[in-house]
């Protein structure tokens, strides 16, 4: 399967009276965007924001954040399952629109989460710092259930994503990345010399506001499969998620994986990348037993020599991330993990839930106990009143004047487990 | 019907949802009293069935923890042992922020450990 991957670079959003890509800048009509918005019939209002970076503008709290997207040529259309028909993706071209991006807000539920500061040091922390967003602040009907907001904010984000994204299927891009993962069988002819590598990805499935869909189908309800890396490009898997901010995947994190396209950077130099395997979280430890022996058993049908798996999320999945890796490494393939930790305020406690002896190559994208203090911003996209009590938040986090003393797993992307983000260790 | 399992909970909403549906242990504990509790019960013989620290919401954050347990009673489960006692610890590191939450934030932390649960029960339900 080979894509083409457009990318039109956006230097900035305008609202304006239609709709257009024109000269790196995306005009929004926002009157159009609110009208697809409240086609959501649990949806009563829609306030629109522009925050660019560099602005005092602080974003909460934050849903989901999705890269507008469209199929220029090939089967299907962006996020199958939701926006389009469940054709399957990843295959011809598709048009990015890059430096941008759609983030939906509103708290869902009491405790909802998620940070994106677009100045200071919080900014450091988030790549949506550093992309023009059009954020969406979306109002439930009086009475409406936290799992229907959740799914009408999800799919009205989804939405506005492809219809900005389809403004851009005319315009010539800036640049053009191809992606190409052959047949199974040509892989083995193709680079004979070099270690097999695939990419297991693990996918948030718990249950409500914890959820992650493929093809439209929540992933609590699959059962590990394989899916060819550039069918997330085209948005087959997206997010559901709407808690821990710090090490959730966003739509985003899917459309732009950083495994996948590091693993297909070093395509026919140092590895060869045979494809990716999907699979999931579940709280039953049944699931997980099942669910590890299928990721494992996959791996060995691939004839792998090398994984990596990435895991998404704290506590519960650390299970999930170390029954994996001992499955794994069982059949004789070598792993790396990608986590992130929970460390203590100090970073002296033990960092996961789980450990094994057999996990001897693990990345960390950070410990999100680490201590952050924000300065109060200009304008606040959203609201704070729920600072005090969102992830990480602590009493007293809100202080009197406007700063905000917090674990960093209030900031939305911070310690990414697909390693999106700039921590390191020194 | 026979049920393999019981969940144990001190959450109002499970009692709520789940009382006469399915074998509920109510143990009206904070959420450390209720990762100690299930150790206990392992000792005793019952296995870990879901995991202890299910969802994102951090110990510390939210009062309320439903965990699903064997009802059989057994020779001691090592595994079982060993994650609860991780969990145990892990849950140690988490500042307790619970005072001072508003109904409506207890009401949705309730919510999301409910469907925690759910959806450990319907995984049991429909399968080993």
């Amino acid at each position: 399967m080979k894509l083409e991957l457009g990318h039109i670079d956006i230097h900035d959003i305008q609202f304006a009276a239609e709709s257009a890509v024109k000269d790196g800048v995306l005009y929004v009509n926002a009157e159009a965007v609110k009208a697809l918005v409240l086609e959501e019939e649990n949806l009563k209002g829609c306030q629109l924001e522009i925050a660019r970076p560099g602005e005092s503008v602080r974003i909460t709290p934050v849903k989901d954040v999705i890269q507008p997207r469209c199929k220029v040529e090939g089967p299907g259309g962006v996020f199958p399952g939701f926006v389009s028909k469940v054709d399957t993706v990843g295959s011809g071209k598709t048009h990015s629109l890059r430096g941008c991006a759609v983030v939906t807000a509103g708290k869902i539920v009491g405790f909802q989460e998620g940070i994106i500061d677009m100045t200071g040091p919080g900014a450091d922390y988030t790549p949506f710092s550093k992309t023009v967003n059009l954020v969406m602040v979306c109002e439930p009907v009086d009475g409406l259930k936290q799992h229907d907001y959740e799914a009408a904010v999800r799919i009205a984000g989804l939405k506005v994503a492809a219809y900005l994204g389809e403004l851009g299927k005319d315009v010539t891009p800036d640049e053009v990345q191809v992606f190409e993962t052959k047949t199974l069988g040509e892989s083995f002819t193709e680079y004979p010399g070099l270690p097999r590598v695939a990419y297991v990805q693990m996918l948030q499935s718990q249950g409500l506001l914890h959820d992650t869909y493929v093809y439209g189908v929540d992933a609590k309800k699959i059962i590990p499969t394989l899916i060819y890396p550039t069918e997330g490009m085209d948005g087959a898997i997206l997010s559901g998620n709407c808690v821990s901010a710090c090490d959730k995947n966003t739509t985003y994190h899917h459309q732009n994986n950083p495994v996948v396209a590091d693993l297909y950077a070093q395509h026919g130099k140092t590895l060869n990348f045979v494809g990716m395997v999907i699979t999931n979280e579940n709280v039953y430890l049944a699931d997980k037993e099942r669910s590890s022996n299928w990721a494992s058993k996959l791996c060995e049908m691939l004839s792998l020599d090398g994984v990596v798996v990435s895991e998404e999320g704290f506590g519960n999945p650390d299970t999930d991330l170390i029954m994996n890796c001992k499955k794994i490494e069982g059949k004789g393939i070598k792993t790396v993990l990608i986590t992130d930790e929970y460390a203590g305020q100090d970073g002296k406690s033990q960092s996961l839930a789980d450990a094994d002896a057999l996990a001897t190559a693990v990345v960390s994208g950070g410990n999100a106990n680490e201590v952050i203090v924000l300065p109060k911003l200009d304008k606040v996209i959203g609201m704070l009143d729920y600072v005090d009590v969102i992830a990480g938040g602590h009493d007293g986090s809100l202080r009197e004047d406007g700063t905000i003393e917090a674990e960093i797993q209030v900031i939305t992307g911070a310690t990414n487990e697909l390693g999106f983000n700039c921590m390191s260790a020194r | 019907m026979h049920f393999h399992f019981i969940v144990v909970t001190n959450n109002p909403l499970v009692r709520e949802r789940f009382e006469g549906q399915v074998p509920l242990d109510y143990q009206p504990r904070t959420f450390a009293g209720i990762l100690e509790y299930v150790r206990d019960q392992i000792h005793k013989g019952h296995r870990l069935l879901s995991h202890p620290l299910s969802g994102s919401v951090k110990p510390g954050e939210t009062p309320y923890k439903s965990i699903m347990i064997s009802a059989e009673q057994g020779a001691l489960d090592t595994d079982s042992v060993i994650l609860i006692e991780d969990c145990i610890q892990h849950a140690k590191k988490f500042r307790d922020r619970i005072s001072g939450l508003s109904e409506r934030v207890l009401d949705d932390f309730q919510l999301v450990d409910c469907n925690l649960i759910t959806s450990a029960i319907e995984s049991a339900l429909t399968g080993h």
